[in-house]
C-alpha cells in the first residue's frame, strides 16, 4: 500500500457554517478520554467512563474587517453563550467531522510587531459524528 | 476582473507606500541605483503557504527593503541611512510586520561604493482570479 499523507492544506472548516478558512492557520480536534483503573482480585481491569472532546483553533486576527470572524465569535460569546455552534471540520475529502462548541471570547492582542493571532480552545459538547465515504 | 499577482497586490502598493520618503524606490532588483534608495527585494524564505485548504492560494510574502545611500563621509552617511530607514518604517502601510534592521555595511555597486540596510518587513497574499 502506498504511504498516503495528508496535510494541513487538505483541511477545512466552518463554525455556524461561516468558513474560517480564510484566516485560520490550525485546527486540531482532540479528545481526552477518562479511563478508569480498577483493582480486582484477577489483577488490574480498565474501564473507559468519560470522553471530553476539544477543538483548538489558531488563526489570524481580523478584527474590524467586514465579515469579521473574531467580532462574530465575539458577539455569540457574549448574546449566546450557552447556545451550541455547529462545526463541520473536514480533515480531507471524505472524512468530515460534525460536532457542536459553545462559544468563547476570542483573545485580543499580539506583540510588536508580529501579525496579530487569535488562539481558543473550544469545548466540544457531546461527541463528533464522524461521515467516511 | 484581472488575476491579482504580487507585483501588484504587494509589492508596488509598498513601493507607492514609501515612494514619498526623500529615496529612489525600485520593486525589484535594480541593476545600478540611484542613491538615495529603497528597493523592495524578496527574502529568505520568500513565500510561506501557511493556512489551512487549498482551495485558494495565500501566502506569506516576505520581503526586504534593501536602503542604501551615498557614503561621501562616514558620519554624514550614517545619519542620512538612520533618517532614511525611520521615515521608511513611518511610511509602511499597515498589516506589515517589521524586523530588525540590519547594520549599515559598505556596498559596492558598479563603480560607487554606498552606506545599504536592510529593513525584513511581512505580509499576507491571498490570490484572487
Amino acid at each position: 500500500m502506498a504511504t498516503t499523507v495528508i496535510t494541513g492544506r487538505d483541511l477545512s472548516f466552518t463554525i455556524a457554517t461561516v468558513s474560517y478558512n480564510e484566516q485560520a492557520t490550525s485546527a486540531t480536534l482532540s479528545g481526552d478520554v477518562t479511563i478508569d483503573r480498577y483493582m480486582t482480585l484477577n489483577g488490574p481491569a480498565y474501564k473507559s467512563v468519560d470522553k471530553q472532546w476539544t477543538f483548538d483553533v489558531e488563526m489570524l486576527a481580523d478584527w474590524g474587517a467586514t465579515g469579521s470572524l473574531c467580532e462574530a465569535l465575539w458577539a455569540a460569546a457574549e448574546t449566546s453563550p450557552n447556545t451550541t455552534m455547529a462545526v463541520s471540520l473536514t480533515a480531507v475529502t471524505g472524512a468530515v467531522f460534525a460536532f457542536n462548541v459553545l462559544p468563547i471570547f476570542p483573545s485580543v492582542g499580539g506583540s510588536s510587531p508580529d501579525a496579530q493571532t487569535v488562539s481558543m480552545s473550544f469545548t466540544v459538547v457531546g461527541t463528533p459524528t464522524e461521515t467516511f465515504s | 476582473m484581472p488575476a491579482s499577482s504580487i507585483l501588484s497586490s504587494v509589492r508596488n502598493p509598498l513601493k507607492t507606500a514609501i515612494a514619498g520618503v526623500a529615496a529612489n524606490v525600485y520593486d525589484s532588483v535594480p541593476e545600478a541605483p540611484i542613491v538615495p534608495f529603497a528597493a523592495i527585494v524578496p527574502s529568505t524564505p520568500y513565500l510561506q503557504p501557511n493556512f489551512l485548504s487549498k482551495a485558494n492560494v495565500k501566502l506569506k510574502v516576505n520581503l526586504v527593503i534593501t536602503v542604501g545611500v551615498a557614503i561621501y563621509d562616514n558620519q554624514s552617511a550614517l545619519d542620512n541611512i538612520e533618517q532614511l530607514a525611520i521615515s521608511i518604517l513611518a511610511a509602511l502601510p499597515s498589516g506589515y510586520e517589521v524586523g530588525d534592521l540590519t547594520n549599515p555595511i559598505n556596498v559596492t555597486v558598479g563603480a560607487s561604493e554606498i552606506l545599504a540596510l536592510e529593513i525584513p518587513v511581512a505580509t499576507y497574499y491571498t490570490q484572487t482570479n
